[in-house]
């Protein structure tokens, strides 16, 4: 069976003056999957997602979510339309308590037309208490340790009821426990049936919990397919630690 | 489900810092005191002329200031041209009284709506830019405006000015005006608290915390700065418009003064930009510094350069502005004024 698309890219390019930072990617995201986007630092990842979400004006190619058309609009028109994202470094709106913060997602998202400023406060309790922070809910932002903000990007994503979620790097900074605990809520988002593209350089997340991996280097596409299959696929290495080490990773394989 | 029900803390909006947070109802009361005393103040015995006319002066600051805490302190955006709004605002109602004739109220109108229609103007262009870019963008405006309302003589009047017919019946004139100016200053405090309560001041408050993040939140953020600049162009509008009926006088080196921007930043900024009542009780602040600085240095300039001082103390001690004491949300204390230092570093 056919499963259904819910994103796809068209030669996304991005050019920042003469360097091509995103080169002609063609992406397909299906309805309910976990999709993980790699590639070393400098690869492009969060430059693609800034051309998909708006945030950045893309130079050619075309975005297509749920079969409209949606390139060029402005951020804030996808974001009403159900795609959400959390931010590699985090934004949080440190004037405002938890609750209110992750009210605004809720407020201006997918369905904030139907929600007064009232409605949402109380709607995203169950948000809050999701992501594990109802203790905190009435906290500042600016009293967070990185950890919860991390967590907090994610409410806030969350609150905006998205059908498309983007997750910039979401794991990065934390330790092995507080992974573990960010991939099972991953997996519990997706569970709610939300589509997921992650964007994460720790590996164990990647294999953990993603379907099918999506590998960029240098603005353009590398590989795709299943994560085993991509993490051992020797182009993928040599982008990542270079000729070398894949000569020596393919040696050791032979004589084990 | 009743679980669930029973674990809802009581909703604490922290957007209105100073108003429900801390000691807000020992506050509240001490501030609506304060009201009554300025609604009969004009009625107590020892209210001279003197005092009404100081009084006038701050209430209208008041209004600037608040109009000002709009963009400058809930969005975030530096403005410094606001004086433009203020010029529009003196200049559209006298035009509208000696030119169509018109009586105040209707030209009052003529000369907010002609300052909230350049500030959407203004805005659109201008609000594309960040930081300094912004600000000098606003000085630039601010200038030019004054410049050709200065030029342009056969409109304007020019270095002749326009006059004003006199508020008539005139012995009730200090009054008429004085309580014009509360008025607006108090309808300012309303406006600010109506829109907190709206989608719109979650828009601001988020978009000068993080204009990426709340633009990809849903916020369209474009309209919410233009709202916001076009609002303080409002009150400034008005403010100007009452200015210019009770000096019956419009002269464009008067109502463009770009010291009148830095009155209301300072107000706004002494009193704590960002809440409801700071740049209110920051106008008071203000006027009573500048009044006890020239009594008790007269001499020269050299006030000017203790306000500075005082200005720059402020800023490092206190960056919220002294609604954080007023309010209960800081202790004074040798430890928060170094607590306030180490957490705004820039």
């Amino acid at each position: 069976m056919e499963r259904e698309i819910l994103l796809e890219t068209h030669e996304a390019t991005k050019h920042f003056g003469g360097l091509a930072a995103v080169e002609k990617v063609n992406m397909k995201i299906y309805r309910g999957e976990i999709l993980g986007l790699i590639g070393p630092n400098g690869a492009g990842k969060t430059t693609f997602v800034n051309i998909i979400t708006g945030m950045l004006p893309i130079t050619s190619g075309k975005v297509i979510f749920k079969g409209t058309d949606i390139t060029g609009w402005p951020a804030y028109r996808i974001g009403r339309l159900g795609i959400a994202r959390t931010f590699q470094i985090v934004k949080p709106f440190r004037g405002m308590t938890v609750r209110e913060n992750v009210a605004v997602g809720a407020m201006f998202g997918h369905k904030g037309q139907t929600r007064s400023p009232r409605e949402a406060l109380e709607h995203v309790d169950e948000i809050i208490e999701f992501v594990g922070m109802s203790d905190l809910r009435d906290k500042h932002a600016d009293q967070l340790t990185l950890p919860y903000l991390k967590r907090l990007e994610l409410a806030k994503a969350l609150a905006m009821d998205p059908e498309l979620l983007f997750l910039d790097e979401v794991m990065a900074g934390l330790n092995t426990k507080e992974i573990e605990a960010a991939m099972e809520l991953v997996r519990k988002i997706n569970a709610r049936g939300i589509t997921i593209l992650v964007i994460e350089h720790v590996m164990k997340a990647i294999v953990g919990v993603t379907e099918r991996v999506f590998v960029l280097n240098f603005g353009q596409e590398l590989a795709q397919g299943k994560p085993e299959e991509v993490l051992n696929n020797p182009a993928v290495i040599k982008a990542y630690l270079g000729e070398k080490f894949v000569q020596r990773f393919f040696r050791q394989q032979q004589a084990a | 489900m009743s679980d669930r029900e029973k674990k809802k803390a009581p909703l604490q909006y922290s957007l209105f810092d100073g108003l429900f947070q801390g000691r807000q109802g020992v506050l509240l009361g001490l501030f609506t005191l304060f009201l009554i005393f300025l609604a009969i103040f004009p009625f107590l015995s020892f209210a001279s002329g003197f005092w009404l006319n100081t009084l006038t002066l701050i209430l209208l600051l008041a209004a600037m200031a608040i109009g000002w805490n709009f963009i400058g302190g809930y969005t975030g955006y530096a403005a410094f041209g606001n004086v433009a709004f203020f010029g529009f605002g003196a200049y559209g109602t006298g035009l509208s009284m000696t030119k169509l004739g018109l009586s105040f109220f209707p030209s009052l109108l003529i000369g907010a709506l002609a300052a909230m229609l350049f500030a959407i103007v203004m805005g659109l262009p201008i609000l594309r830019l960040k930081g300094h870019y912004f600000a000098i963008a606003t000085v630039a405006i601010a200038t030019a405006m004054g410049e050709i309302a200065d030029s342009w003589t056969s409109f304007t009047g020019g270095a002749a000015g326009i006059t004003l017919p006199f508020f008539d019946p005139i012995e009730w004139s200090g009054q008429f005006f004085y309580y014009m100016s509360l008025l607006l200053a108090v309808g300012g405090l309303l406006l600010t608290w109506f829109i907190l309560n709206r989608k719109m001041g979650y828009s601001w408050i988020a978009i000068r915390e993080d204009e990426d993040a709340a633009n990809m939140m849903g916020i369209n953020t474009t309209w919410a700065k233009v709202m916001a600049f076009a609002l303080s162009a409002l009150m400034a509008g008005l403010a100007g418009g009452i200015y210019a009926y009770w000096k019956t006088f419009v002269l464009a080196e008067e109502v463009f003064k770009i010291e009148y921007t830095l009155q209301m930043i300072l107000a706004a900024v002494l009193g704590g930009t960002g809440t409801i009542f700071g740049p209110f009780i920051g106008a008071f602040i203000y006027y009573i510094l500048i009044t006890l600085l020239v009594f008790f240095l007269p001499v020269g300039q050299l006030h000017a350069t203790i306000l500075g001082t005082i200005i720059i103390l402020v800023m490092v001690f206190t960056p919220k502005g002294l609604m954080d004491f007023i309010s209960g949300r800081k202790k004074i204390s040798i430890n928060s004024l170094l607590e306030n230092i180490r957490t705004y570093r820039v």
